[in-house]
């Protein structure tokens, strides 16, 4: 009887069907329309093109000479170097000693996780909120710990330099800190998960061969951790490509002066907000080519031994 | 037992179809308006669709929002891809052209063929007319933009609150008094809302009468005006008088500077004046004041009239069951009565005018500055596509930081239009 349903293959197409024509419909066939719609020329969502750009590959000419292009993608990588070694290096750490302590882990886990379930529009508004000029959280610190210079006037009138979060010096910190808070929870708990499946005797034979901590953690725990690490790595490089929501409430249309673009807020940009459609997907072609390049090079990069 | 429970399912059916053919009866409207947000009219709207909803027993899927760029652009794209609603408060200059054109929108006249009386309480003068010569919108409350003053600020700087005969050349220099006193001249968004500046200093180089030319080159006269516009923009911003986040605040911060007092100068429309009517800590701070004027311009003239109206659109008045409810529901937010109560100071087209109820300070205080206007002229930036007009406002934090000049800001945004 079992034998007869590896034999016969129509149920199992039968569930495969609707899944894959669901991918085609939404996923694969609008992704070829967008790849022909970047040679077209398109002047609003829904609108019809209104022949072939002149030259035909004109957007791929200004994706490589535009300079806010170049900025976006500047950033974007900067973005991604910080996921890296920032959200997934700090959800490590983490992971590491909530797995060494016995009494409250599930706690940490929860407490971790948490930013996750926020909306990113309520953590852009509550990080504007933080990073506000004039009164913001941080700037208030600043002035009651005298790090501002302010000067009283002969009117009485007390005037404070307060620190622009989002000027030129200091927009990279702002746009990146509230994106590395929300996603530590994320790779922590995958973290945490790959190392439950760590079989605990391993550690106890090292244990008894008198390896310390630290040793245990260099020569078993990462080591074993390393496909989990990959998944997370791929899984940051190709989320950071799609960093949208928090950048777009907290800096808008590339604040400050054009330098705080992201590929994905300057496709949204440009694509909603400019009515340049086809531009708009040849920067989606972008990310889409980057993910792939930049998942398969951290794919063979961070590949875990054959040893193993 | 079982004779008890088939009556029972009987009735349950009985009464579940009863409310099938209730609910049959009631009609859900789709609506969008600029009426969102912090809109001063918005608790106005809120109790006119209540009634409304009494009324006539339909319901209103209400899905308003702050009136930007943004959401104009999503409207069009709503449009585009067939998601449009039923009935939509929105510009009735340029940016209705898409959809007007697309046939999108049902005229006036198609409208009164069916309904006669349909706005027959308003001016037709007064009403928009799309390019191809035909009426499509029923119009609200006009609008006005003029200069909002924090009273409070330049008493403590010992400036006068500015008259109709306001000039650059004093504004300039009280604007250097305010600033040396420890408070901000002007509050304005270079990056978020430069367009209420950009009109008036795009007036004080030109004229109301030519106010609407938009530029075909850079060279001609118009676009030299837009020019000199830019240049005035990077004379104030180099003065120090913008906050000095200007390049990174919201409307919002930079509105709340002049609100909490730190900020002497805004230029805003008439919806602001509901904000600090719920907002001021004392309304008696602010007034309704004059942009200064320069070259051939008097500060008495300003920017207004009437620019947004209740558009029907063809996918509502092709479904039977909605084309009534969609009449109605323009017909009683454009009624005499409904209009008294978004007007304070605007301008109506309404034939036997709006009766407004009595007038707060600030409202007052605008009413008295209209009764000195002179002339008033619509908003150029209502004449041109969305795609310069967002080029153009995007590159003046380019142009006053020096990175662009203001010919080739101008020559971009003329290649888009």
């Amino acid at each position: 009887m079992n034998s007869m349903i590896y034999k016969k293959k129509t149920p199992l197409l039968v569930f495969l069907i609707p899944a894959f024509a669901f991918l085609f419909v939404f996923l694969y066939y609008p992704f070829c329309q967008n790849i022909l719609n970047t040679f077209l020329n398109i002047g609003g969502l829904g609108r019809g093109a209104e022949g072939v750009n002149e030259p035909w590959y004109e957007n791929y000419r200004r994706l490589f000479t535009d300079p806010y292009m170049r900025t976006a993608l500047k950033n974007t990588m900067l973005l991604i170097v910080c996921t890296v070694v920032f959200q997934v290096g700090i959800a490590l750490i983490l992971a590491l000693l909530v797995d060494t302590i016995r009494v409250g882990a599930q706690f940490f886990r929860t407490v971790y996780f948490f930013p996750i379930v926020i909306s990113a529009t309520a953590l852009g508004l509550m990080f504007n909120l933080i990073f506000l000029y004039k009164g913001g959280m941080v700037n208030q610190l600043l002035l009651s710990l005298g790090k501002l210079p302010y000067e009283v006037r002969p009117n009485g009138k007390m005037i404070v330099e307060w620190l622009d979060w989002k000027d030129q010096a200091h927009f990279l910190f702002t746009m990146f800190l509230p994106v590395m808070w929300q996603y530590v929870g994320f790779y922590f708990v995958i973290l945490v998960t790959g190392l439950n499946n760590i079989p605990q005797d391993l550690y106890e034979a090292a244990a008894l061969d008198g390896a310390d901590g630290f040793r245990r953690t260099r020569y078993i725990t990462l080591p074993l951790l390393c496909n989990v690490l990959c998944t997370c790595l791929v899984l940051a490089i190709t989320g950071a490509l799609k960093v949208f929501d928090l950048p777009w409430v907290m800096f808008g249309a590339g604040i400050p002066e054009n330098l705080g673009w992201l590929t994905g807020t300057y496709m949204y940009d440009q694509t909603f907000n400019r009515m340049n459609v086809d531009y708009g997907s040849t920067i989606a072609v972008l990310i889409v080519v980057l993910g792939v390049v930049l998942s398969n090079v951290a794919n063979r990069v961070f590949r875990p031994s054959e040893d193993l | 037992m079982k004779k008890t429970l088939a009556l029972l399912l009987a009735l349950v059916m009985v009464l579940s179809l009863g409310t099938v053919a209730f609910a049959a009866d009631s009609v859900t409207l789709n609506v969008v308006t600029s009426y969102g947000g912090d809109d001063g009219n918005r608790a106005n709207f809120e109790a006119a669709v209540k009634a409304y909803e009494a009324s006539t027993g339909n319901k209103v899927n209400d899905g308003s929002a702050t009136s930007n760029e943004e959401w104009k652009a999503k409207i069009l794209t709503d449009f585009e891809t067939g998601s449009e609603p039923d009935v939509l408060f929105f510009f009735t200059n340029a940016d209705a052209e898409p959809f007007v054109t697309a046939g999108k929108v049902v005229s006036v006249d198609e409208i009164r063929a069916e309904y006669p009386d349909y706005a027959t309480n308003m001016k037709s003068s007064m009403m928009a007319v799309a390019s191809d010569g035909k009426q499509y919108s029923v119009p609200s409350s006009g609008y006005w933009e003029n200069m909002f003053v924090n009273k409070a600020v330049l008493a403590d700087c010992g400036i006068e609150v500015p008259g109709p005969d306001y000039t650059w050349d004093q504004f300039l220099s009280d604007c250097a008094v305010i600033k040396e006193a420890g408070y901000t001249p002007i509050a304005c968004s270079l990056v978020e809302v430069p367009h209420y500046w950009f009109e008036f200093l795009v007036m004080n180089n030109g004229t109301v009468e030519n106010q609407l030319d938009v530029p075909a080159s850079v060279d001609d006269a118009a676009g030299q005006k837009w020019v000199a516009a830019l240049e005035d923009f990077k004379a104030l911003y180099e003065a120090g008088f913008f906050p000095a986040n200007t390049l990174t605040a919201s409307d919002a911060e930079t509105v709340e500077l002049f609100n909490a007092g730190e900020a002497a100068f805004l230029i805003d429309g008439s919806w602001k004046v509901g904000y600090f009517t719920a907002n001021a800590a004392d309304l008696n701070d602010f007034a309704i004041s004059y942009v200064p004027a320069k070259g051939e311009r008097s500060a008495s003239e300003a920017i207004g009239g009437i620019s947004m109206g209740y558009f029907i659109t063809r996918k509502a008045w092709d479904d039977p069951a909605k084309r009534e409810a969609a009449v109605e529901f323009v017909s009683q937010l454009t009624s005499d009565e409904v209009l008294s109560t978004f007007v304070t100071t605007e301008v109506t087209a309404l034939v036997n005018g709006a009766s407004p109820a009595g007038l707060n300070v600030l409202q007052q205080s605008a009413a008295d500055a209209n009764a000195s206007i002179t002339a008033i002229s619509g908003a150029v930036q209502d004449t041109i596509t969305s795609e310069a007009k967002g080029d153009l406002f995007g590159n003046i934090q380019n142009v006053v930081t020096g990175k662009m000049s203001p010919e080739d800001a101008v020559a971009s945004a003329i290649a888009l239009n």
